[in-house]
């Protein structure tokens, strides 16, 4: 990342041109005159341009919910207002921008040209890959199509959410439209995965500020994430965790035991598989987290969580069974049956091995009368 | 009328091999009842503060304790499996001649259908056991790979290291834990017909089978021995004209 | 001969949404709109257990998110016959009240402004006029000329820096912009004050739902238990939260969102006369105070209104197959009978595509034309959403709404019928937000009460194991969405969701048309809307955007 040519500022560009200083602070007050902004305009104005161009990103949106940018517009620390004024420049994301048709799309195009190699591309959603992808079109074209043009020349890649890190809930079986997250889709170009159903507002803004200041892509882990957010399971910091380990355990919602802030473990907590930042960041400015309200985590930021197993079942209904029939369930009437099983093929062998044992025991008999 | 018989006393399992079986035993029973108790931890209600106790954690402790423990005594027998007396042979657990099915349809008949009331003697593992015996140990390779697997989170180990690829392999964690606690019921079971079976031979045949686990003695009649014996003696006779013919072959 | 434009992709909604629009001497005079994202996620809910259907569902959509998960808990809870305990009735409904107030601000400031606020414009703006014009209409305390002259500045650095960002390409200088600079100014300044407090109002999902976007629900109740004695449930300080972040709610929909739209308005009252559209108005209501059962508890009244007629209230059966149907005559789909409706227990989503090859630069629109399927109530095309409510309540002649609604009419000096249009739709939507805020705070009352009477349920999980469940059950789930009404049918068999299928506010309005080429809501709306530039087409997206689109919920 960091061996990319800096784009000279609109300042550099004056001086390489032969302008001076000067030249450049009497513009910077015509432009300020111009505006009608007072005399310390001129001066913020020249501030302005002589800083580094914000970071151009590119937020494309695909089978998605617009939850992950509902959760980004959330975040506290920094407060977006000053992400979008400030820190960057979002030059396209179908939720917020001003233009539309036509103009929208130009707007994208002319990122692309401008900033080639430099913007970064953040992806909201998952792809349909099935029916050469018409179940998402935008503009007419597929979002496969559009996805392989954007990402080419792209920076990075930031995969917002479940739908782009995993597919999410429209991947789930059967997955209608073949959704597939980006990772699958695209090569060449470096991926960072935030997933999470949506990540958590401070953390989309933490990746991006990552990016912005310290000029570098974060640490990743082994599969894509941010180490800073996703190394720790939600179990490993959870506040009920002494409880866990306690043994002390909600049995069902709304009892003595969730009065009591118990372990959401045996109603179906999936916080001990779970690498999320939620029981040490929060959410909402950490305001709370969904253990803390007292429902159990259910692994919104994993691979394949929907298919993972019902929501509040410790023990998974036995494949085939119905919902009720658990391996335990199962277990237990198998080793009934099997008790039974024992009981008459023992009962049998007395009857039927009658011969064979009484030769043994009188062998037996006869021995000890031997002695 | 007396029936005498002559019974001839064989060392059948060495040291080791009993160690390692009565090791193994109370490891599975303990990673049975631990390993329950994770799955669906017993009910506590109004069972004070956390602080006060640790029985979860101590559960899931002593789980892992014998996890490790299981593991590396199965490594072992494994490789007793190559160097140990010949009724410890990897050979008792995999099938490779026909007489080996032959037998374990034979067992199968008198002691399971028990068709006819008849004496099949086998010096170590009979047939059948041994063939089940084989599943089993493949039964305990899935738990070790899905039981660490399970445990590689929160572990440091180099050992559960080696198993962060089972998850991802299955998709999701909770597969594995389910595979993992189906298992422990195929072990439950095991535990009870084998146990089982165990006395029953000793009942049927007397033996002494129960013992041989303890003093590593078996007894067994002196003609069946002595047939053991001889055709021990044809297979070796065959295989050896079989190693010679093609020496000369070769030559 | 007409002309046909394409606005795809329509910005500043939820969604993929494409508007095809025949354009002749400067009007439109026919409309297609067409959603182009489709994920199945109906089909994916088959054979799955019933209490998980709240989480898949809740991902349909992220900006209306929760009320999905309340539909389907209530589809289920109504299926199953489980009655919730009242102060989980309360949390949901105060969950709810949060949910308005940020979507409709979020609407009106973040979607919607920028097609009446010209932000260039804020730049010429005397920030000492803007701050005389705010402090006449509002106490809002940040209105003074340093604050308004801050932002221009910060604006102005902004626009000077050459990266537009997000306002790049608007439509800026368009001459169907109207309001003076010191307005465009209050308005930019107010859009970046929503910006910072529509995180707060959503705190509430977070502590009764564990977070928010997505805030967790259950079936039978809610999982957030009372325990005053206990840190982590829902204490003295937790409610008290809540209570200030529904008291600054107030304020700032009181202070700021309501004065702005009364000061806009007046610029642009000929928009109340356009885009009225359909003018029949459907609603299931919501907002129970006695149970979900008890419809005549609700906040928002039942009723469905034909042809702007005011003096009657047609009674809504969800439950009769002959009422509420499904079309797809005009849809990306496939049913046994592709000429019959389905009534929604009975619905299919069989997607099949038929449309041009992408890319393209038209759709066929004699053909099939969109993923959104064509709801119909009794053969009639119904606008839903916050006109309807407010008309619904208006006409069954409920005080709150009456007083609220005849102010304003005569703040602005129109009459009634200025309600049938664009400009009547984002009124009703800021009329709603008002009374949600006081209804809010009164939930929370009674939260308090109860809780203060010794009653602390908050889940009734009597029936949330199945065995207890009838082999076979179905039910429906409904409520009145932001975006209008929302409906979830449910059919559960051996203890496994046999069917489910979503009816959204949005198909509703941007459905295509049905087999008897009776418009929907927004292609009927924009019929005769005057467009002075094709190539600059703000006018449509005032009235598209006047609706709130969301096209994620609309196909599913
Ligand atoms: C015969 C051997 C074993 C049996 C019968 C057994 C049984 C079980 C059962 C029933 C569970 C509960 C699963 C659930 O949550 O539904 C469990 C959990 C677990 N077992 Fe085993 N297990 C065995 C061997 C092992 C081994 C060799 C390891 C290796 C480390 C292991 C590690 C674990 C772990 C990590 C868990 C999850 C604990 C947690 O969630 O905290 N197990 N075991
Ligand atoms: C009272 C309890 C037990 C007794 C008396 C007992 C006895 C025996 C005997 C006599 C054998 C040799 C069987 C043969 O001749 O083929 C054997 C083998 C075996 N037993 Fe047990 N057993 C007991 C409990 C268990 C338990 C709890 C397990 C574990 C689940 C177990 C696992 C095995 C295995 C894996 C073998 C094969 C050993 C080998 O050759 O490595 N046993 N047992
Ligand atoms: N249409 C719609 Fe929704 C709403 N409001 C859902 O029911 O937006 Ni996302
Ligand atoms: S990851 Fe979840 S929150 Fe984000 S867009 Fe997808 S469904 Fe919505
Ligand atoms: S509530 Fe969940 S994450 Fe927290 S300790 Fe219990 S199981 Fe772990
Ligand atoms: S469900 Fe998701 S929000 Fe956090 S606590 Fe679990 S990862
Ligand atoms: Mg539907």
């Amino acid at each position: 990342m960091s061996t990319r040519p800096e784009r000279p500022t609109y300042y550099e560009e004056l001086l390489h041109r032969g302008y001076s200083r000067r030249d450049f602070m009497k513009f910077c007050t015509a432009i300020a005159a111009y505006l009608g902004l007072e005399a310390t305009g001129a001066a913020q104005v020249a501030q302005a341009l002589s800083e580094k161009p914000r970071l151009p990103v590119i937020w494309l949106h695909f089978q998605e919910c617009t939850c992950c940018s509902e959760s980004f517009i959330r975040s506290s620390h920094p407060i977006v207002a000053d992400i979008l004024l400030d820190k960057l420049s979002l030059d396209y994301t179908e939720t917020l921008m001003a233009a539309s048709g036509h103009q929208a799309e130009k707007c994208m195009r002319d990122t692309m040209e401008k900033y080639k190699g430099e913007y970064v591309l953040c992806i909201e959603g998952s792809v349909p890959t099935e029916a050469d992808g018409v179940y998402c079109m935008i503009g007419g074209r597929t979002s496969l199509d559009i996805l392989k043009e954007v990402s080419a020349t792209a920076k990075a890649v930031i995969c917002w959410g479940s739908c782009a890190s995993n597919g999410c809930v429209q991947s789930a079986k059967p997955n209608p439209t073949g959704a597939k997250p980006i990772h699958k889709l695209i090569k060449g170009v470096p991926i960072i995965k935030v997933p999470g159903c949506p990540p958590i507002g401070e953390v989309m803004a933490g990746v991006l500020v990552h990016l912005i200041t310290f000029g570098t892509l974060p640490e990743l882990d082994g599969v894509g994430r941010p180490k800073a957010f996703y190394s720790k399971r939600v179990h490993d910091t959870c506040y009920r965790r002494p409880f866990y380990d306690a043994g002390l355990f909600v049995e069902t919602f709304d009892d003595e035991n969730a009065k009591k802030g118990y372990c959401l473990y045996k109603v179906g907590c999936k916080g001990p598989t779970t690498y999320n930042a939620c029981s040490v960041t929060k959410w909402n400015n950490g305001t709370s987290y969904p253990i803390q309200s007292g429902h159990g985590c259910f692994g919104c930021s994993e691979e394949n969580y929907w298919d993972a197993g019902a929501l509040y079942l410790r023990n998974q209904p036995f494949p085939g069974f119905g919902i009720e029939s658990d391996a335990d369930k199962i277990g237990t009437a198998a080793a009934i049956a099997t008790g039974v099983g024992i009981a008459a093929h023992a009962v049998m062998t007395n009857i039927r091995k009658s011969k064979l044992i009484k030769d043994v025991i009188d062998e037996g008999k006869d021995a000890e009368k031997e002695l | 009328m007396s029936s005498y018989k002559l019974l001839r006393r064989v060392f059948v399992w060495e040291l080791p091999v009993r160690v390692y079986h009565w090791i193994n035993a109370l490891a599975i029973t303990t990673l049975c009842v631990t390993g329950y108790m994770i799955g669906k931890p017993p009910a506590i209600m109004f069972g004070g503060e956390a602080w006060e106790r640790h029985l979860f954690g101590w559960i899931r402790y002593v789980h892992f304790v014998a996890a490790y423990i299981f593991v590396f005594n199965f490594i072992f027998r494994i490789y007793w499996g190559f160097v140990g007396n010949k009724y410890a042979d990897w050979k008792n657990f995999i099938p490779t001649n026909r007489r080996y099915f032959q037998q374990m349809w034979e067992v199968l008949k008198i002691d399971i259908f028990q068709t006819k009331p008849g004496g099949h003697m086998s010096v170590g593992h009979n047939e059948l056991a041994g063939f089940i015996y084989f599943f089993t140990f493949l039964a305990f390779l899935a738990q070790v790979i899905t039981g660490f697997a399970l445990y590689e989170p929160m572990s440091d180990s180099w050992f559960a290291g080696m198993f962060s690829w089972v998850v991802p392999l299955f998709g999701a964690d909770s597969y594995v834990r389910n595979i993992h606690h189906i298992l422990m019921w195929f072990f439950i079971l095991f535990t009870i017909i084998h146990v089982y079976l165990v006395f029953y031979h000793d009942y049927v045949e007397g033996r002494g089978e129960i013992s041989s686990m303890g003093g590593g003695w078996k007894f067994i009649e002196e003609d069946a021995f002595e047939a053991h014996q001889k055709r021990e003696a044809e297979e070796k006779a065959a295989e050896e004209k079989a190693a010679t013919e093609k020496n000369n072959k070769a030559a | 001969m007409s002309e046909r434009i394409v606005v795809d992709p329509v910005t500043r909604i939820e969604g993929h949404l494409r508007v095809e629009a025949d354009i002749q001497n400067g009007k439109i005079v026919d409309a297609y709109s067409s959603g182009t994202m489709v994920r199945g996620i109906e089909k994916i809910l088959r054979g799955r257990d019933p209490r998980d259907a709240w989480a898949f569902v809740g991902r349909v959509c992220g900006v209306c998110t929760s009320v999905h998960s309340l539909a389907s808990v209530r589809s289920v809870e109504d299926a199953l016959d489980i009655v919730i305990p009242p102060n989980a009735e309360l949390v949901r409904n105060i969950m709810f009240a949060a949910q308005y107030m940020h979507d409709h601000v979020v609407h009106f400031y973040h979607l919607h402004a920028l097609d009446w606020v010209d932000v260039v414009s804020a730049l010429k703006a005397d920030p000492k006029e803007a701050s005389t014009i705010a402090q006449s209409i509002s106490n809002y305390p940040k209105s003074s000329p340093g604050y308004f002259s801050d932002l221009q500045k910060r604006l102005g650095k902004f626009v000077e820096s050459g990266q537009l960002g997000i306002f790049a390409n608007g439509y800026w200088g368009h001459p169907a912009y109207k309001l003076p600079p010191a307005i465009n100014l209050i308005a930019v300044a107010h859009y970046l004050e929503a910006l910072e407090w529509q995180k707060e109002i959503v705190k509430v999902h977070a502590i009764f739902g564990g977070k928010n976007p997505h805030p967790n629900y259950l079936v039978g109740g809610m999982a957030c238990s009372i325990g005053l004695d206990d840190v982590s449930s829902i204490n003295a300080e937790r409610l008290a939260y809540v209570g200030q972040l529904l008291e600054d709610a107030k304020e700032f929909i009181t202070q700021v969102y309501i004065p702005d739209l009364l000061a806009i308005a007046p610029y642009y009252l000929d928009w109340g006369a356009i885009g009225g559209g359909l003018g029949n108005y459907l609603c299931y209501g919501d907002l129970p105070t006695n149970g979900y059962r008890d419809v005549s508890s609700y906040k928002f009244p039942a009723g469905a209104i034909l042809n702007k007629d005011l003096s009657k209230i047609h009674e809504v059966n969800m439950r009769d197959d002959a009422e509420i149907q499904e079309f797809i005559d005009n849809s990306w789909y496939e049913y046994p009978e592709n000429a019959k409706g389905l009534h929604p227990w009975k619905g299919e989503t069989d997607i099949k595509y038929t449309g041009p090859k992408p890319p393209f630069d038209h759709l066929d629109t004699t053909k099939a034309y969109s993923y959104l399927k064509t709801p119909r109530w009794k053969g009639h095309a119904m606008e839903v959403g916050p006109l309807a409510r407010v008309l619904v309540g208006y006409a069954s002649g409920r005080e709150e709404f009456k007083a609220i609604v005849d102010s304003t009419l005569q703040k602005l000096g129109v009459p009634a019928t200025a309600l049938f249009s664009t400009l009547g739709r984002t009124a009703a939507r800021g009329l709603e937000s008002a009374l949600m805020a006081d209804w809010g705070l009164g939930f929370y009352n009674d939260l308090i009460s109860n809780i203060r009477n010794g009653d602390t349920r908050m889940a009734n999980m009597e029936k949330f194991g199945p065995e207890k469940w009838p082999q076979k059950a179905q039910g429906v789930g409904h409520s009145e969405a932001p975006r209008g009404a929302l409906g979830h049918w449910i059919v559960i068999e051996d203890q496994k969701i046999a069917n489910y299928q979503l009816v959204v506010p949005t198909t509703w309005n941007a459905s295509p048309r049905d087999g008897e080429g009776k418009l929907s809501a927004y292609e009927s709306s924009l019929i005769d809307t005057p467009v002075a530039d094709a190539h600059q087409p703000v006018e449509i997206l005032r009235t598209i955007h006047s609706f709130d689109p969301c096209l994620a919920c609309a196909v599913h």
